[in-house]
Parts: C-alpha cells; structure tokens; sequence
C-alpha cells in the first residue's frame, strides 16, 4: 500500500506542467530507486530539473529519467473533429438552462428545465441531438459529489440499447457547466465514433 | 429479488468496485494509491496482464496510470493521451465496467487534488498559511498543557518587491519557488514550513529554543548559496511556552523582532 508521502510525491511530479505518466521503481528497502516521467513539453530539461528538486526532497538518492513525446505528437495524425463546449447560461428565475456546443463550425443549442445539474446535462444531450448526433441514452443520475460548490460532478447515462450505464466527471466553475462537461465526458467514446450526424 | 438487487446482480452497479471503495475509505482516503490499487483488482479480476487508465485533469491535463505504478513508454503516453478510458490488455471486459473504473479513478484524483490544494501553496508546494494556523494551534496547545518546546520563526525575504520590479513576476515566481525549495530541505522531519504571505514564510521548529533557530537559518542560507538563489532574508523569533503559548501572541512577537532587525538593517 502507497504511503500518504508517496501518494503527495506523485502527485506533485503530475502536477508539473505537461507530465502524462510518472513511473516508480524501487529499492530492496521500500525508497524510490528511479522515477521516470514522460512528459509533453517543449523543453524537457526544465522538467527534469524540477522534478529531481522535488525527488531530492522526498528521496534524496533517486534518480529521475524524462522521456518527451513531443517529437511523436507531432508525427501523429491530425485528431479528427470534436464536439466543443462553447457556453452555458442559466437563468436563475426560470430555472432554466442553455447549453451551446460546436463541431466544425456548426453550433448547437439546447435548453431545459430544472435547475443547473440536472438542467445543464439534459440541455447538453438537447445540443447534442441539434448537432445531428443521435444519441441512445437517456439520463439516469446527475451528482455534484459533495453537495457542495466547485466540486466534481458525475453524470450517468442510460443506454437505451442495453441498459448499460455511461459515466462522465467534470469540474467547473460551477455546478451547470461541470454537468455539461461532464455529459460530454460520459459520451466521449459514442462521439468520437459515431457517424450519426 | 427485488429489481434493484437483481441489477446489482448483474453487474450494472459493479458492486465490486464499491466495495473496493468503501474498503479503501476505512483505511483512508481516496487518492493516488487507491488508482493504483482498484487497477490491480481489477486485473486480477479479469486476469489482465496490462492494465492502463487515461484520465483529466482540469489542472493537470491528460494522466496516465499503468498497473503496479509501471512507467509508460512515450508511444504508449501519445496513443492513450488522447482519449481518456481505461484500456486492458487483454480487451475482454465490457466498456461499461471500464467505465465505471475510469470514473472511480478520476473521482480519487480529483479528491486527492482538492485535499493537496487546500493544505498546500501552490507556487512552493509547502504548506499555506491556513494549514500553518492549524499546525501553530496544535503546537500550542500541546505546548500549553505539557510544556513542549517550540519555534515560530517567521522568514521575510529582503527588497522581494525590487525583485519583481527589475525582472518581472515571472522571475520573482521562479525566486519564490526556489526558495521554498530550500525551505523544505532546510527543516527538519516534524517541522511545517509555510507560505504565510506574498513573500513571507513562516516555520513552526519543534522540541526547539529560540537560540536553535540560528542551525535552522545557516541551513538555509547554506542551502540557497549553493542552488544559486540570490535573495536575502530576515528572520523573526518566538519561543513557546517562553514567550508565551498564544498563537496570535507567538505570531505577534516573532513579527515584532522581524520589524526591529528589519529597522536595523536599513538604518
């Protein structure tokens, strides 16, 4: 089981810009022996200084490898469209929101009813289906994780296919736009290969 | 069986993974560690040789996380950078509970960054000032009521604002983050060192008198020479139960011998 020390050591190498991936290897008496980070920046050596100050901190004897991807993301394919968040606005006396999405330079909107997280996930789905895409799910739960602001919310999907369940997590500036983030989350995979639109 | 119970045998809900969870949440809380340690149950529930989960971060971008902390290779970083999931090798298990993996994944992460950020600068990494109050209360009091000994010495870097002025925030960003730096390794294990202000830190030396806080500082400033930071700075001290075992009161005093050496320095 990872110490509470351990688990702040990565987290705070992740938290360095462009890193995707730290790995850790170990000695025989439980110290790190080398951490490796693959990272995404323009100049990994700023990293790698970084990061060896940090290791010194937690781990004075360990070694610290950088490995960029920068030259491989640039011989990738370009992505292909994707579905974009553009705005949400709610209307507090109404109680109702407005979602606007985009893909390739199309915008949809779509508005609903009750309330920002419920409200902002159905408005999502409702500009989604003005896009074009049609979409096989239908809501099941809408959950700000604490209940409290400016933290994640998790949106559940119900395939009407299967009855399989789709889950999405996002977190905004506020409660609306974390749920439509969030739903976008939930589909990121019916979206990208769908051709329904 | 009811409805619901009978959809829980099936599998909707992944019972196994709550319980997973709810076991990890009597040990602690969720964070990193528990990442890793659903991904290995996972994979030996399904048997899975390999198993990695690409995750989000509004902070942080795009995460990877391989089974048993293993490093990924940058191949592998850029062909699941993109889309976040969680992919195993075999590709046997339904995209449903690959989902339901992913998300408890990213719930812990998420956590574990509010919880870090809440308790932490995050210029310096070190410790803010709401989490240094709560560690000054607790010193205190336990101070108060065995007599423990402890001190606050309060750090105002010199002429910081001439820092900014001549070579921008950037560069008095980067000054600040090295010295917090160097405060870290300058403590000793049990010690809090704090950002308390703009450029004012602050480090609560425990089982410590007054006279030992000199050890602390010639580490620092030992520390700072050799990684080429130049910034000077001054110190301020006070000593519990002393000087006194009020936290405000302790504050107050180390601020107040901060101000006299900073007035003697410039007269």
């Amino acid at each position: 089981m990872m110490s509470r020390t351990e688990e702040d050591f990565e987290l705070e190498l992740r938290s360095l810009q462009g890193v995707l991936n730290v790995g850790l290897t170990y000695l025989d008496n439980g110290d790190v022996d080398v951490v490796t980070l693959v990272v995404n920046t323009k100049d990994p050596s700023i990293t790698q200084n970084v990061a060896s100050q940090i290791a010194s901190l937690y781990y004075p004897e360990a070694k610290v490898i950088v490995d960029g991807t920068s030259h491989l993301l640039s011989l990738q394919r370009q992505p292909g469209s994707r579905v974009a968040f553009v705005r949400a606005d709610y209307d507090a006396k109404e109680g109702t929101c407005e979602v606007q999405l985009t893909i390739d330079g199309r915008v949809g909107i779509g508005r609903a009813g009750s309330g920002p997280l419920i409200g902002g996930a159905e408005a999502t789905l409702g500009a989604l289906r003005d896009l074009g895409y049609d979409v096989p799910f239908s809501l099941l739960t809408v959950t700000n994780v604490t209940n409290g602001r400016d933290w994640p919310v998790v949106v559940t999907l119900r395939s009407n296919a299967n009855n399989g369940d789709r889950f999405g997590i996002a977190k905004a500036d506020d409660d609306m736009v974390s749920a439509a983030k969030a739903t976008l989350d939930s589909l990121n995979r019916f979206i990208a290969t769908s051709n329904e639109r | 069986m009811s409805d619901a119970e009978s959809e829980f045998a099936d599998g909707l809900y992944e019972p196994w993974l709550f319980q997973t969870m709810l076991a990890e949440l009597s040990k602690r809380e969720l964070g990193v560690g528990f990442i890793y340690s659903i991904l290995d149950q996972f994979a030996k529930r399904h048997e899975l040789t390999d198993v990695v989960a690409s995750l989000s971060h509004e902070s942080f971008g795009n995460q990877i996380f391989r089974l048993g902390g293993e490093s990924v290779s940058a191949e592998m970083a850029v062909r699941f950078a993109g889309e976040p999931g969680v992919y195993c090798e075999p590709d046997i298990v339904p995209a449903v509970e690959c989902d339901a993996v992913r998300t408890a994944c990213q719930l812990a992460f998420s956590l574990h960054h509010a919880r870090f950020s809440a308790t932490h600068d995050p210029l310096t990494n070190i410790s803010n000032r709401r989490s240094f109050d709560e560690a000054l209360e607790m010193s205190a009091a336990r101070s108060a009521r065995y007599n423990w000994t402890f001190t606050v010495v309060i750090v105002d870097l010199n002429d910081f604002k001439l820092v900014n002025d001549r070579s921008g925030h950037e560069f008095g960003d980067n000054v600040l983050r090295q010295f917090g730096f160097a405060l870290r390794q300058a403590v000793r294990q049990g010690d809090t060192a704090a950002r308390i202000g703009g450029d004012e830190f602050a480090v609560i030396l425990s089982n410590a008198e007054g006279h030992e806080a000199s050890g602390f500082t010639e580490r620092l400033r030992g520390l700072l020479a050799s990684s080429n930071v130049r910034v000077e700075f001054t110190t301020g001290t006070a000593t519990s139960p002393r000087d006194s075992t009020d936290p405000s009161e302790l504050l107050r005093i180390a601020d107040g011998r901060l101000y006299e050496k900073k007035g003697m320095r410039n007269s």
